[in-house]
This record gives structure tokens, C-alpha cells and sequence, in this order.
């Protein structure tokens, strides 16, 4: 397990390495000159030369990469070219929103689409429910469901506020617009799984034990039917964490999507670069956590065990 | 127990066997099971030989009441005075795995993949025997014990994809014996596994079986496994018993020419010439459309006029031998 672990960390690091990497020198290709940002439009020459020294922004690419591997290392991810405060700073003090959404949409998605898959799976026929579930929110893209929400129930029903922001329960519409946009994937998922894990020969031994509809459910056909959603569930969790600008641009939501998107559009590299490097190294904890947590829930990705 | 629920309990004097008469299976159009009928003592073992497709699975399955949703079956499988093919309900469920139990044929899809062996055979003692959570731990290790398993603690740890073939199907037989049945059903359940491996679970369940004095119902194509586990042997073809006896009349004294065929197949001959001599049967067996008259005419060497438009009557040849053939009593 130790090794185990040693492996994946390195491979984790390794991954970032090659994240930081690709994006770094994606930033030389996108046009736009660091000094006259920060200086401004009539600074002189002179200034744009001390900017440049400091920044070390006239040394060749490499000395540059070196510089900022080794801020990192250090937690140091440089500082904004717009805002002039430290791009750390600046990002932790909106991870915690972003974490907060992410976690509430998983959650809602998760739960709304397993109660409609384990629903719909315990019917032979797929039901009218899903079937416009399915034409209705995959069909639909998802910042029109995020607007069709803020009109209903933050205009026309007004009860939740769309000031934007966090606290209180101006979490609701967006973890609900991610819930219900993620909710017809876990629900075909989990119906499939529930369909295959009823048919199953295992559940079969179930019923010839003499056990009851509710306990051949509970103990055999969901614990089996609801693993492939946990598979989805890491996957999108990685997603929601690097932040899901659109709904966060919608409501306000003052996570890492929306930060990105401002410093994309001011061309603010070192606050861009750094939210891809928190985005990876998010991706690569949560990764490893529904991984240890598939290895607790089914004993076949156990380690040492075959 | 509840008095709505005359399930036969576990007394020297309910233990009458197994009677299962005129059953009948449909799939659909399909008519698998045509009028079966045969009866196992208590102690006893009955092999149902046949080849895929004659039936004897579905025969199986509608005995330990497994017929997926939606299939029809007819007739009576009588345990005591308990009809297990009428049950419905609750008393349906208070019969499965006391009155009879199942032993699939794949135990690795039979095993749930997440929970552990003493888990799935301490499962049946918490919920059908009222154990607790350590009692059925317990009582799991002592049912691995019972089939034979060296270390039953480790064992009871281990997944379905831990162990051997062996190892799982013994951990099946378990999960059966737990609830202590009237009547077991093993489909085909040592297919899979290398002879001797077979033949050491073979014996297991024939001392289990007279130990226990359960009525056991074998079914298999392979007619080796018939001749070491069984009293009385059924061959079915197209969906019909078309012989039945005790075993040493079926393997010596064979009247059905199916019966005749198979008896003589070459594993069962170390003779090299009697290998040379064989003749496999012409043709394959019907699936699903049999033809009219007696199943097997279309391949059988002796079929004559009457054969292909009528369905052959079972006929008593001594008191525990039937056999459902035209020839019988016509000039050969």
C-alpha cells in the first residue's frame, strides 16, 4: 500500500510537472506584451525595461520556467499583472467557493441521478420520467438551464437571492443548475447498472436464499449497481474543482472558473497559469481519493489480493 | 413461523422426498418442458441427463422456483404435502433455500463480487435462521468446514475473485446447505471445474446428501458425472423424459435409442475398438421447435412411420423403469 501510494504521488507530481509545463509555454504564444500590462499604455521605455528585469520577464524561456518551478515549490505563484497582490493569495481566497459548489453540485447530481436511476431500474420498461429527463436536460445546453433557474426562482418566484456572491443560500441555484444538468448522466448510468445487477446471477443466489425483495436490493443489487456512478462521480468531481465557469459567470459565484475567465480576458498570465496549476493538482488529490475509495467499496481493486 | 405459511419444517416425517409431476415450461412460444414427471427420496440422488436445449435446465430452474419473470410453468413439485410449484408470496419465500436450494452452475457470477464468502453464507443464517452478526459468522465458518475447506476463517475473508474454482463452488454449496433444504437442485455446477476437482466435490455432496438425507437433483450432459453421483438417472431430449431408472439399468440395460447412444458414447468406453465402432448420433438436437411425434425421430435409426406424427407414451418396462419410445413392444 505504501509503495502503492508512493507511486501515485510521484506520478501526481509528475503530472503537474507536465501540466505546468504545456501551459507555460502556451503563454509565449498568446500575444500581448507583460510590462505594457502592468505599466500601463504611456509607461517609457524605461519602465517597461525595469518591469522586464524584475520579472525576469528578458531571460530566455527556460531560465524563466526555472523561476517559476522554483516558486512553486515554495508556494509562491508569482504575482498579478492587474491586481498587483500575489496570485496565491488571490486564488485561496476563492478556492473555498469553488470547493464549496463543487462539492454541493456532486452531491446533488449524484443524488438526484442514482434516486432516478435505482427508480427507473427497478422497472423492466424505461419510464416516461426518464425519458424526458433525457430530452429535456441533455438536449438543453446548460447555461440556459442556468438562466430558466435565475428567472424562476430568483425573479418570477423570487426565493433565493441572485446578487451573486456566497453565503446564505445563494449556493442553491447553482449546485442545483449542476446537479440537475449532471443528473440524466448518473441516471442512465445507474439505470443500466441497476438492469444488469438485477438480471445478475449473483442476485439470483439472493432470491434462492429466500431473502426478501428489500433485502436482496440492499444488500446485493445496489452496492453493485451504484459503482460505475462513483467511476463518473471522480471524473466529474476533478472537473467541477477546476471550476465550471459557466455557471459561476452566471450567478456570480466568485470561484477559480470565474477568476480564470478575467484573467484570460486581461491576459493575466500568472493568475491563468496559477489556477491551472491549483485545477491540477486538485485533479490529481481527487482522483486518488475516489480511487482509495473504489478500493474500500469493491474488494476486486484491492491491492495484493488477486 | 406463520400458520398461513405451511412450509414443511425440518422433521424425519415431512422429509418424503420430492415429487415433481406433469410439468411444463414455457418461454413465450417456446414450450421447453414438456410434461415432466419423476420423484427423489430423501437420501437419494437423481441425475437429469440430456444435451443443451432438451429442457433440463429449465426443468432446474422452475423446480427451485428461479424461472425468470415472465416464463409460465404448470404442474406440481410436491415436498410433504407442500406444493412448491403453486407457492406464491411469502410462503414462496419462506420455501426458498429450507424447502429447496439451488446450486448454480457459474459460482463466480453466483458469488456477489463486493461481499466476502462468510458474509454471503452467514446471510442466510442471520435472515433465515435469526442469528446475529457473530453468531452467522460463526455458523458461515462451520458450514466451510462442512464442504471441506482447509482454514474456514481465512476462507470466510476471501472474495468470489480470491478463490479457485473449486474453492467457490464448495462456498455455493455452503450458501445451499445453510438453511438446511428438503430437497437441493446442483445445475450442472461442476462443469466447470478440472475432474478432479469435480470428483472431489462429487463425493462431498453425495455424503451431504445421505448425511442429511436431502433429495438431490443433478443435472448435467455429462454422462461420467452421472454414473459417480447417481441412484436413478432421467434423460430428457426435446424437452421430455424420454427414460428413466435406476442408474445401473440406464447404463446396462438401456430400452430409448437416445438413452442407448449416449450410454455408449466413447468416454464411456476404454475399449479402443468399441471407440472405432462408435457412430455419433446423425443430426443435432432440436432447440426451441420441436418436431411432431417423439423428439428424437428426425435422428434415430429405428424411427418407423409412427414415430413422426405421435408423441410416444411413457411406459412402465419394470416397477422403476419408463421409458417413452414406439419401439418399445414392437417387433424389432
Amino acid at each position: 500500500m505504501a509503495r502503492y501510494l508512493a507511486t501515485r504521488v510521484a506520478l501526481g507530481i509528475l503530472t503537474i510537472f507536465l501540466v505546468v509545463l504545456l501551459t507555460f509555454l502556451l503563454m509565449f504564444v498568446v500575444p500581448g506584451d507583460p510590462a505594457r500590462t502592468i505599466a500601463g499604455p504611456r509607461a517609457t521605455p524605461q519602465v517597461l525595461a525595469l518591469v522586464n528585469a524584475n520579472l525576469h520577464l528578458n531571460e530566455p524561456v527556460l531560465s524563466q520556467l526555472g523561476h517559476y518551478l522554483a516558486g512553486i515549490v515554495h508556494g509562491d505563484l508569482g504575482v498579478s499583472y492587474v491586481q498587483d497582490q500575489p496570485v496565491a493569495s488571490i486564488i485561496g481566497a476563492r478556492l473555498p467557493a469553488t470547493i464549496e459548489l463543487g462539492l454541493a453540485g456532486l452531491a446533488l447530481e449524484l443524488i438526484l441521478g442514482g434516486a432516478l436511476g435505482v427508480w427507473d431500474g427497478l422497472r423492466a420498461k424505461r419510464s416516461r420520467v426518464l425519458a424526458v429527463v433525457n430530452v429535456g436536460f441533455l438536449s438543453v445546453p446548460a447555461f440556459s438551464l442556468a438562466f430558466v433557474l435565475l428567472l424562476l426562482f430568483g425573479y418570477v418566484v423570487a426565493v433565493f437571492p441572485i446578487d451573486g456572491g456566497t453565503g446564505g443560500d445563494r449556493i442553491v441555484l447553482p449546485a442545483l443548475t449542476l446537479g440537475l444538468f449532471g443528473m440524466p448522466y448518473y441516471a442512465n448510468v445507474v439505470r443500466d447498472a441497476m438492469q444488469e445487477s438485477l438480471s445478475a446471477p449473483y442476485t439470483r443466489t439472493a432470491v434462492a436464499k429466500g431473502l426478501s425483495r428489500r433485502q436482496v436490493l440492499r444488500h446485493h443489487v445496489l452496492r453493485n449497481a451504484l459503482s460505475p456512478a462513483l467511476t463518473m462521480a471522480g471524473l466529474d468531481f476533478a472537473i467541477l474543482l477546476s471550476g465550471v465557469v459557466f455557471v459561476e459567470t452566471v450567478f456570480g459565484w466568485p470561484g477559480i472558473g470565474q477568476l480564470q475567465t478575467q484573467a484570460f480576458y486581461n491576459v493575466d498570465r500568472p493568475v491563468l497559469m496559477g489556477t491551472v496549476v491549483v485545477a491540477a493538482v486538485l485533479v490529481v488529490i481527487a482522483t486518488l481519493a475516489i480511487d482509495l475509495l473504489r478500493m474500500v467499496l469493491d474488494p476486486r481493486t484491492r491491492l495484493g489480493t488477486r | 413461523m406463520s400458520a398461513a405459511a405451511p412450509v414443511p419444517q425440518e422433521t424425519a416425517a415431512r422429509r418424503g422426498g420430492l415429487s415433481v409431476s406433469d410439468l411444463h415450461v414455457h418461454y413465450g412460444a417456446t414450450h421447453a418442458v414438456r410434461g415432466v414427471s419423476f420423484a427423489v427420496s430423501p437420501g437419494q440422488t437423481l441425475a437429469i441427463v440430456g444435451q443443451s436445449g432438451c429442457g433440463k435446465s429449465s426443468t432446474a430452474h422452475a423446480v427451485a422456483r428461479l424461472l425468470p419473470a415472465g416464463t409460465e410453468m404448470e404442474g406440481h413439485a410436491v415436498i410433504g404435502d407442500f406444493d412448491l410449484a403453486a407457492a406464491t408470496g411469502r410462503e414462496l419465500r419462506e420455501a426458498r433455500g429450507r424447502v429447496v436450494a439451488y446450486m448454480p452452475q457459474d459460482a463466480m457470477a453466483a458469488l456477489n463480487p463486493v461481499q466476502s464468502a462468510g458474509r454471503q453464507i452467514g446471510e442466510v443464517l442471520r435472515f433465515r435462521r435469526g442469528a446475529t452478526r457473530s453468531q452467522a459468522a460463526d455458523g458461515a465458518i462451520e458450514l466451510l468446514e462442512q464442504v471441506g475447506i482447509n482454514n474456514p476463517p481465512l476462507v470466510a475473508r476471501r472474495y468470489a475473485h480470491q478463490l479457485s474454482g473449486g474453492m467457490r463452488q464448495r462456498v455455493m454449496l455452503a450458501i445451499a446447505l445453510a438453511a438446511q433444504p428438503l430437497v437441493l437442485i446442483a445445475d450442472e455446477p461442476t462443469t466447470a471445474l478440472d475432474v478432479t476437482v469435480q470428483a472431489g466435490i462429487l463425493a462431498l455432496v453425495r455424503k451431504l446428501v445421505i448425511a442429511d438425507q436431502m433429495a438431490l437433483v443433478w443435472i448435467t450432459h455429462d454422462i461420467g458425472v452421472v454414473a459417480e453421483i447417481a441412484d436413478h438417472v432421467a434423460v430428457m431430449y426435446g424437452g421430455r423424459i424420454v427414460e428413466q431408472g435406476p442408474v445401473h439399468t440406464i447404463f446396462e440395460d438401456p430400452v430409448h435409442p437416445y438413452t442407448r447412444a449416449l450410454v455408449r458414447s466413447p468416454r464411456q468406453s476404454r475399449d479402443a475398438a468399441a471407440k472405432a465402432r462408435f457412430d455419433a448420433i446423425p443430426g443435432s438436437p432440436p432447440l426451441g421447435d420441436f418436431p411432431p411425434g417423439c423428439p428424437f425421430h428426425p435422428r434415430c435409426p429405428h424411427a418407423m412411420p409412427p414415430c413422426s406424427s405421435e408423441m410416444p407414451a411413457t411406459q412402465t418396462i419394470a416397477p422403476d423403469h419408463t421409458a417413452a419410445c414406439h419401439l418399445i413392444g414392437a417387433p424389432r
